[in-house]
């Protein structure tokens, strides 16, 4: 309790902007009691699946009245015959309420989806370790590997009443997926070793994904935040056209061949769009359309595009409580639009949000804690479990200057810049020292964790060891100012960090790691770029490193985007190794390091590993890039990224800890539906 | 007269197409385009776009031609009214706009006045008294006004209020009313909610203009025909009023230019600050996001109104000022 009232004092203090505090408070929240006692850092729990299906059923007052009034048919035939069952984490909540939220504008639209995830096909639960039942009651993946197979539930219902059938899978795979004008290529999701797989309708609640090559990674993906998996909320709207199920009974009039082109496209002019690609990418996005029938436990009363986003609750929603109460227990969801970040988190200081962890700033920590019992919230620290917040992307295929190009494809060299990094002074600075520092590989407790050594490995300081390195290369001579110079013209040797200021202050943190770079006599020059620009020079290739996050990583076979060159849409490693992989070998380059070429035909052959083996594979991939330092890893597993959770006090069954991961569509797994107000 | 007016308004439609010209080319300046920016936002999400993909989101925004094509293209629709469609809030640009434009008008429609309401009388009156304790009074405080930015003012009211109110002052609703239906009540939470802003974006233009509107009079003040007026044996007032304080007006009339463009885009920094629903904020993001549709609307309003300001300005002039008037004849 002491060490509580000691953690307090100091957030109170540091609140009055005295910098020394700073360093007390982060003491005080890393000494291991501290973090317990201070009561911030929960245990990861949420509301469980069972499988008992209550005998009766109850509904929210409103919709009861609806029933009463012949609007609506009664709870039990709204539902299908097995709905999903969910414990409530504490107790069974109360219906009503208006959850407060902020969202900042048209893009932010991963604020609602998340909140939807149940809309997945396959889910994990509140843990993330698991995978579990969520739209289709079960799956079976055969021995071959080459099918899995979906059971649906029967008499499932879209949120307008009408049913949800394997026919929803069939017109998404032929009427969508198939036209090549709503969805120009196909997905990597979609094919097994190569080969284009096939979506194929059993009866009316059981579908095949079907391979010609051995498919075991699939479910994963089915349950993983990909493009197959994403669930329609996400994967259907701004303008993508995936996740494997679609509304044909509504989205049957978009499209051409169920009328006509012009027919399409007269419609589509008389509705103010160019044509009619256009209208139908705007009337299948949940976040646009509040006609769209959806699956998750709100729907969108005004779009995402006005000052106020507003959702209600979805009567028809295939979830119930253990007493049979329908969820969700919350009425409505109304996000406001806020213009900037600052005050997202001024308002949320204030009590005016109900549970926001999105666009909360960690670096507002001591304050957030301070205003705790005015703004009547709980604070909650929920830990990633990816490698590092901040890592150094490095573009080991640069050419635009050849020998900057070969230093950063040079292992020792990148080795010696991840040693010559102070990741202690960093934690403090930026983490309140709340992350933990090491390499790119993902916490321990994850499957592909290749275990503890490799967290530390080329990732603790070591200035000797780093100088003596770069000077193994030859890079011996040095300037008047002590930094190291070229071997090709006698110049310094620039390292440029392109750095963007998002989700935090990377900029500052390049500049921090540039100075530490002094140390070893390398200079490092920070270029803040807009958000936009960084991605299209790393795209290109122009880039010598990116500093970015790792988020998604610590399930590589989901999310490898910030691990490895596989995908064109970030060129960070290389764009032409990325072409290279992507294209199967057709386009781009292949990689001239044996190592890069190993991690990455180990990365291709694992979907058709079992999951054990997968997991192996995993970890010689991850031992590899840590080895060779494809990227640096600096501060991680830290709540800096929507880890920082406000909860109203009056709110009820909130988790002490959610997984924030990817895969979790934080706060998606931990089912906002069971989520109700005490009072 | 009308020969001078047809001038102004055709040289003022010249312009406005320049104006038209000069934005679509600025937005198209930096490297990228909307889908590169929008790619951006989705990876940092966590989505990823093929570029295939982004091929189909160009093609489908018309981002692959020709810059003379996609202004040729603007601009035959905007002739027919059609503003085109916002690629980053999907909607018409005439709504997004329409959405934030008569709360932005109203907003800075308070602060006008505001200005005007404190800064003539006190700027007549610090001439008038020259060198007395309320004049040297009112010139540190305009001083102040004028070398403290309004947006640092305006974080510096919203950190008090804060502190010592609990609440926080961002935007012009409360929570519960922003989703509410026009009413007595909702016309009564904007009301609580606009002095604060107005006042914040009034501040730093009242000093400057009691500032002026000081040194206009100072000059007028000692000429002949106030000393002439004053031997007739007018009153003070009327002395003042009638003849000094007309003259020293000119300059007003001719920041009418100004004043409209301002109406609109004036309160950018502020709007961000406090987080109003203005239409300053959605310019900023649009040019961040290379939305071009959206931008260039913003920009050619804003063209626009200058020239329709300094048009009104002129005509203005020419009926306050008879000098101007009898130039023309």
């Amino acid at each position: 309790m002491t060490t509580r009232r000691k953690f307090l004092g100091a957030s109170a203090a540091l609140a009055a902007v005295t910098a020394p505090t700073v360093d007390a408070l982060a003491q005080a929240v890393t000494a291991k009691s501290a973090f317990d006692q201070s009561g911030l850092v929960g245990k990861l729990e949420g509301p469980t699946q069972v499988t008992t299906i209550p005998s009766s059923f109850k509904e929210a007052p409103q919709l009861g009245e609806l029933v009463k009034a012949g609007k609506l048919p009664p709870v039990a035939s709204r539902l299908p015959a097995e709905p999903l069952v969910l414990k409530p984490l504490e107790s069974i909540g109360r219906y009503g309420g208006t959850w407060r939220r902020a969202f900042i504008g048209p893009s932010d639209g991963e604020n609602g989806n998340r909140i939807m995830a149940s809309d997945k096909l396959l889910f994990w639960d509140p843990t993330g370790s698991k995978i579990v039942p969520s739209v289709a009651k079960s799956h079976e993946l055969s021995a071959d590997g080459k099918t899995t197979t979906l059971f649906l539930r029967k008499g499932m219902k879209w949120s307008d009443g009408a049913p949800f059938t394997a026919d929803d899978f069939v017109f998404w795979f032929e009427d969508l997926y198939g036209n090549k004008d709503i969805v120009p290529s196909p997905i990597p999701d979609m094919s097994a070793g190569g080969k284009p797989g096939r979506l194929v309708k059993i009866d009316e609640t059981t579908v095949q994904f079907q391979f010609d090559n051995p498919n075991y990674l699939f479910p994963s993906l089915l349950a993983g935040d990909t493009l197959i998996g994403g669930g329609q909320a996400v994967r259907q709207s701004n303008g993508n056209t995936y996740a494997a199920y679609a509304p044909a009974h509504y989205l049957k009039q978009f499209l051409p061949k169920y009328s006509s082109e012009a027919e399409v496209n007269r419609r589509a002019r008389e509705a103010g769009f160019d044509n009619w690609v256009r209208m139908l990418h705007v009337r299948k996005d949940w976040q646009l359309n509040p006609e769209l029938p959806t699956l998750g436990p709100w729907k969108t009363v005004r779009p995402i595009n006005t000052p106020t986003w507003a959702m209600d609750r979805n009567p028809y929603y295939y979830v119930v409580d253990t007493e049979g109460n329908q969820l969700p227990y919350i009425d409505k969801v109304i996000m406001s639009l806020a213009e900037n970040i600052e005050v997202v988190n001024l308002k949320a200081m204030a009590g005016e949000f109900d549970l926001q962890e999105r666009h909360i700033d960690l670096a507002k920590l001591p304050v957030i804690l301070e205003n705790r019992d005015r703004g009547k919230y709980d604070v909650h620290l929920d830990l990633a479990y990816n490698g590092a917040d901040t890592t150094l992307h490095i573009n080991m295929n640069h050419t635009a200057d050849a020998e900057v190009g070969k230093w950063l494809g040079t292992a020792d060299f990148r080795r010696a810049l991840s040693l010559g990094i102070d990741r202690d002074q960093l934690n403090e600075t930026f983490w309140l020292g709340l992350a933990t520092p090491g390499s790119t590989a993902p916490a321990e407790v994850m499957p592909e964790s290749p275990g503890p050594e490799w967290r530390k490995k080329w990732s603790v300081l070591d200035i000797a060891q780093a100088n003596r390195m770069l000077d193994g290369l030859g890079l011996t001579k040095k300037d008047s100012e002590g930094y190291r110079v070229r071997t090709d013209n006698g110049q310094r040797l620039v390292i440029q960090l392109t750095a963007v200021k998002a989700f935090m202050d990377w900029p500052a943190h390049a500049q921090m790691i540039a100075q530490q770079w002094r140390k070893i006599g390398i200079y490092g020059d920070v270029k803040e770029q807009e958000r936009g620009l960084a991605f299209q020079r790393a795209s290109a290739g122009d880039h010598h490193i990116l500093v970015w996050t790792n988020g998604g990583t610590e399930l590589l076979y989901l999310y490898p985007l910030w691990a490895l060159p596989v995908s064109t849409a970030n060129g960070s490693y290389g764009p032409e190794t990325a072409r290279w992989y992507a294209s199967n070998g057709a386009q781009g380059t292949k990689p001239s390091d044996p190592h890069m070429l190993r991690a990455l035909e180990l990365f291709r052959s694992a979907a058709a590993q079992k999951e054990e083996e997968r997991n192996k594979t995993a970890q010689e991939i991850w031992k590899i890039m840590v080895d060779q330092q494809f990227h640096i890893g600096v501060c991680g597993q830290s709540p800096a990224l929507m880890g920082v959770r406000l909860a109203s006090r009056r709110l009820g069954n909130i988790p002490g800890r959610v997984c924030i991961a990817q895969h979790c569509r934080t706060p998606g797994s931990s089912h906002p539906s069971t989520w109700y107000y005490k009072s | 007269m009308i020969a001078f007016i047809t001038r102004r308004l055709l040289l003022g439609v010249l312009t406005v197409w320049l104006i038209s010209v000069l934005s679509f080319v600025i937005i198209q300046l930096p490297p990228g385009d909307f889908v590169d920016a929008y790619i951006a936002q989705l990876s940092a999400s966590g989505s990823q776009v093929s570029a295939a993909e982004a091929d189909s989101l160009r093609h489908l925004y018309g981002l692959g031609e020709p810059f003379y094509v996609q202004y040729g293209k603007w601009l035959a629709r905007i002739i027919t009214g059609d503003f085109g469609e916002s690629m980053e809030w999907r909607r018409p640009v005439t709504e997004v706009i329409g959405d934030r434009i008569w709360l932005t008008l109203l907003l800075s429609f308070a602060a006008l006045l505001l200005t005007w309401s404190l800064a003539l009388p006190i700027g007549i009156f610090s001439a008038v008294r020259q060198y007395s304790f309320a004049d040297y009074a009112f010139t540190l405080i305009g001083f102040i006004g004028i070398a403290v930015p309004n947006f640092l003012l305006a974080l510096v009211i919203m950190y008090f209020s804060f502190v010592w109110f609990g609440t926080s002052v961002g935007g012009l609703f409360s929570a519960e009313m922003t989703l509410a239906p026009w009413s007595l009540a909702k016309v009564w939470d904007l009301m609580k909610h606009l002095p604060l802003p107005a006042l914040i974006l009034a501040l730093g233009g009242t000093a400057q203009l009691i500032r002026i509107m000081r040194a206009n009079l100072l000059d007028e003040l000692r000429r002949p025909y106030v000393v002439t007026a004053r031997a007739k044996g007018l009153s003070e007032t009327r002395v003042i009023v009638k003849y000094p304080v007309r003259a020293a007006l000119n300059p007003f009339a001719s920041n009418i230019a100004y004043l409209f463009p301002y109406l609109v885009s004036g309160s950018i920094i502020v709007s961000i600050v406090l987080g109003l629903p203005t239409v300053g904020p959605l310019l900023v993001k649009a040019l961040v996001a290379q939305d071009m549709f959206l931008a260039g609307t913003i920009v050619l309003l804003l063209g626009v109104m200058t020239v329709v300001g300094t048009f009104i300005s002129d005509l203005v002039l020419m009926w306050v000022d008879p000098r101007i008037r009898h130039q023309m004849d």
